[in-house]
């Protein structure tokens, strides 16, 4: 099984949802985060006044597939988050020891 | 009983059998329970002299609940007695535990029992329930007779803490009933609440009829234990779809009852701490000086003077003024007039809305009923509960919570917008209004839009700010959906935002609106997140409306009179004005047909709007802001715009802070002469200065440093100029007099003002096209001094 973690730009969440629900990946745990890459912050001037905004909105996606999945399931993603500009993120894959449905004790990929 | 609720039975089903079945579960529970601990007692406890078993609270009262804790008290006559039957004790609560009962127990000697203990109320307070169970009965006779002479004469003091534990508890809950799943034991308005009138009045030997309640909340709460096996006391949305077959009506039925509940509690904790002897009672007593001939101002409650309702709205804006409560008996009274015809005006509601703090004056409409009399439609969302995930509170809590929100914005971004807002009332209003249409089964905006135009019209206000309220409501979800559905960093995203919102004032009331419709979903919605999202869409609709400003320019295809007066001028300018202003400045125009000059002075209290109409001429727009500086009037906010066939239409709004023109009516006809002989070239505006007394500035620490930028990208044949600085008497002249002194023309401006911060944009060109980078640069270095009142 592999964890798939992935960064995007707020506004592609439900282009990634809808996705996701194309090739069948129903779960996923999605956090609202901040934070900045290669993107950094930038300088905001409003009013004259200049300040810094270091860490820009994003979206954190959590999601555990088969292995076999794992490809499909990071291409798909990769392609609804895309704008091809700065900031559109990043996804991570971790492998993952173990799985456990807590309400009847599954295990392995069947708890997925 | 309303509510649908068929999975109770036998319990509050039938209504006859109501009050006899839950008064029947909880005493057989009570008494099962206490066989068994007698039992347990029996077999463990060996008879010692001056050892007493009491049953206390919900136990004492022989309203046991069926997972409820069992609350037992062993009374000793001295500490020393405790050691010996420390043993026994053990076995007889493990009996307990075994028996699957949560005892909950204290050892005590009489005389701890009978004094005072800040830092343990809820003992003396268990004891007021106190029942006999097993032991050395003498012995708790003597508790009885100590406790009861010690209640008896401490019940001033023992009535403030039993209050002041209330509100502690209550302000847990945001001291609000409305909770879409509330805990039926200690919300706002449920059965601690209940409990608590209960034991006020009976340390004021007075008894209170609160059983049709009661019957009602504790039989939800059997229901709520029983589903749950435990003791569960949120009543969530599925408990409230296990329980009834229409949850909505039961819910309905349950905020009924919780309303009464709460009044109660709110008149029961009034009285005792309004009880002699009340430090802090004593110190609100100061506060009775803001009586007036129609209410009394009484511990921070205000009374009614007169057996008659007030007048529109005038008690609540009274009680939002001051931050004030009404008295029990105020809200008893309102109560009893709300069957006539209570009609409020446009301006009842413009008062109220005004003031910094208009909760305190919606929520005492919403205690008393009132808000319901004035605004018929809002019975639509009383006590409304509309399911998702993330919404903890009914309609119309929501509705107010987010009117409170804007009272205490702690994000100084935010608080710094709100404070920019001339007439933040009108998104008070609008927030009042936005979700009214909830619950109808068809799209909420439209329908909230719809009755919101109804109410509008009813009240006959002026037309633009209706439109405005109107506005606010219809686009109430708009930056809500940007923030999460849009590219910010896409200029497409902010040219679909301006063209939305048109101007940058509503895009900031806008952008209120969405702050406290997000914060008053619940306590946490507000994330860093979400603030940090709706400012990125606040600053995207704001570039894109601010480099808008000036290019866009009005061609009309007629050729009528007033096109031609429109031809040529700023977009922005038909965005910011109605129609009705638009025709009066139209009528202003006609008349340069006989005169070189065509001035009109309106006003609106103590803030007055001088509008100007005549051939653009260098350094004009800074001699008129000089003239009316002279007069020793506070310029607020000023607009000017040209048009095509070079008639400048500007405007100015000040402050007549010393009531010179109020006061004095006839200055009024000597300012409008003054401008026009300064208009027309006959008078020079810096001579009428220099007779002027020269403005103190504040202390060096205190001043403001100011900052002037100037960008060639935001417009495509001006330079932009923002200035913000400390605001000054004369300010407006100076920055203005700079530009033209640097053969600078003055294309737009738009000066706004907050506390004594100025916030001021010029669109200016420089030989028909955009300043080069010497020009910009010697301007810079004027502006900043002319922002520190340098200038010579």
């Amino acid at each position: 099984m592999k964890k798939i973690e992935a960064v995007i730009q707020p506004h592609k969440l439900e282009e990634v949802k809808e996705a996701m629900k194309g090739i069948g990946i129903d779960g996923m745990t999605v956090t609202e985060v901040r934070g900045h890459g290669r993107q950094k912050g930038h300088k905001e001037i409003y009013r004259g006044m200049e300040y810094q905004v270091d860490l820009l909105p994003k979206i954190k996606l959590e999601m555990v597939v088969p292995d076999v999945r794992m490809e499909e399931v990071v291409r798909t993603l990769a392609m609804s988050a895309r704008t091809g500009k700065i900031g559109d993120g990043k996804i991570f894959v971790y492998e993952v020891v173990e799985a456990i449905r807590i309400r009847n004790d599954d295990r392995g990929e069947a708890a997925l | 009983m309303t509510s649908g609720v068929v999975n109770l039975e036998p319990v509050v089903t039938r209504p006859d059998a109501a009050v006899e079945s839950v008064a029947h579960t909880l005493a057989s529970r009570s008494a099962d329970v206490e066989d068994l601990v007698r039992n347990a007692w029996a077999k463990t406890m060996h008879p010692v002299p001056g050892v007493a078993l009491a049953a206390t609270g919900g136990f004492g009262r022989g309203e046991l609940f069926p997972h409820s804790d069992v609350d037992l008290l062993i009374v000793v006559e001295s500490e020393s007695q405790i050691p010996p039957i420390r043993e026994p004790l053990s076995a007889f609560l493990q009996k307990l535990w075994d028996a699957e009962l949560r005892p909950s127990h204290a050892i005590q000697t009489v005389t701890y029992c009978a004094s005072e203990h800040e830092d343990n109320v809820e003992l003396s307070i268990s004891l007021l329930d106190r029942r006999f169970l097993a032991g050395d009965v003498a012995m708790f006779q003597f508790l009885d007779e100590r406790f009861t002479a010690f209640a008896a004469k401490r019940k001033g003091t023992l009535s403030r803490w039993l209050a002041r534990m209330t509100e502690a508890r209550r302000a847990k809950f945001q001291n609000t009933i409305y909770h879409l799943e509330p805990d039926l034991k200690n919300s706002p308005g449920a059965l601690r609440d209940l409990q608590t009138v209960r034991w006020l009045a009976a340390l004021r030997q007075q008894t209170v009829d609160v059983a049709a309640s009661f019957e009602f909340l504790a039989g939800l709460r059997i229901r709520l234990h029983e589903i749950a096996g435990r003791d569960h006391n949120v009543l969530s949305f599925d408990a409230q779809e296990a329980i009834a077959t229409d949850s909505a009506a039961l819910m309905r039925d349950y905020f009924r009852h919780a309303r009464v509940v709460d009044r109660e509690v709110l008149k029961a904790l009034e009285a005792a701490n309004a009880e002699p002897g009340n430090l802090l009672g004593r110190f609100h007593d100061w506060r009775s000086r803001l009586s007036t001939t129609e209410f009394t101002v009484s511990r921070d409650r205000v009374f009614l003077r007169e057996h008659i309702r007030p007048a529109g709205l005038r008690l609540f804006e009274f009680a939002a003024r001051h931050e004030l409560k009404l008295a029990a008996d105020t809200v008893d009274r309102l109560t009893a007039y709300q069957q006539n015809n209570w009609e409020t005006t446009w301006d009842d509601w413009k008062a109220l809305l005004s003031t910094p703090k208009p909760s305190f004056g919606l929520r005492a409409m919403q205690a008393s009923g009132a808000l319901t009399s004035v605004l018929p439609e809002w019975a639509r969302i009383e006590s409304l509960v509309v399911r998702d995930f993330y919404h903890r509170y009914t309609v119309d809590e929501h509705t107010l919570v987010a009117i409170t929100s804007l009272e205490s914005i702690r994000d100084a971004r935010f608080a710094g917008l709100f404070a920019e807002i001339p007439d933040p009332w009108i998104v008070r209003f609008a927030l009042l209004l936005h979700d009214i249409g909830k619950g109808s089964g068809t799209e909420h905006v439209a329908e909230s839009s719809a009755i919101a135009d109804e109410i509008l019209d009813r009240l006959e206000g002026p037309e633009a700010d209706r439109a405005a309220v109107e506005f606010l409501v219809r686009n109430h979800l708009e930056l809500s959906s940007v923030m999460t559905a849009r590219d910010l960093e896409d200029d497409a995203t902010s040219l679909l935002l301006a063209a939305r919102v048109e101007t940058v004032e509503r895009l900031k009331q806008l952008t209120m609106i969405t702050y406290a419709d997000i914060t008053a979903v619940n306590p946490d919605a507000m994330t860093p997140w979400r603030l940090e999202q709706l400012w990125r869409v606040y600053l995207a609709g704001y570039r894109a409306l601010t480099a808008g400003l000036y290019s866009e320019r009005i061609h009309h295809a007629e050729s009528d009179a007033l096109s031609a007066f429109l031809e040529g001028l700023p977009v922005r300018y038909l965005r910011t004005h109605s129609p009705a202003q638009i025709d009066s400045h139209f009528e202003l125009a006609r008349q340069l047909e006989s005169r070189p000059v065509a001035i009109e002075i309106t006003h609106d209290r103590r803030i007055y709007v001088l509008t100007l109409l005549t051939r653009d001429r260098t350094g004009l727009f800074a001699a008129i802001a000089g003239t009316i500086s002279a007069f020793g009037l506070n310029i607020l906010k000023a607009e000017a715009f040209s048009n095509a066939q070079g008639v400048i239409v500007d405007t100015f709004t000040f402050a007549d802070g010393n009531r010179t023109l109020e006061l004095n009516p006839t200055e009024v006809d000597r300012l409008r002469g003054l401008v026009r002989r300064v208009a027309e070239g006959r008078q020079d505006a810096a001579q009428l200065l220099r007779a002027r007394p020269k403005p103190l500035l504040p202390s060096r620490q205190a001043r403001l440093k100011p900052s002037v930028t100037l960008s060639n990208d935001a417009s495509e044949t001006a330079t932009l100029i923002e200035i913000v600085a400390e605001d000054r008497p004369g300010l407006l002249y100076d920055l203005s007099r700079a530009i033209a002194a640097a053969e600078c023309n003055i294309e737009v401006v738009l000066i706004d003002t907050e506390a004594h911060k100025a916030l001021d944009v010029f669109y200016v060109t420089s030989g028909g096209g955009k300043l080069d980078a010497a020009c910009s640069a010697r301007l810079q270095d004027v502006l900043r001094a002319a922002c520190s009142g340098d200038s010579k």
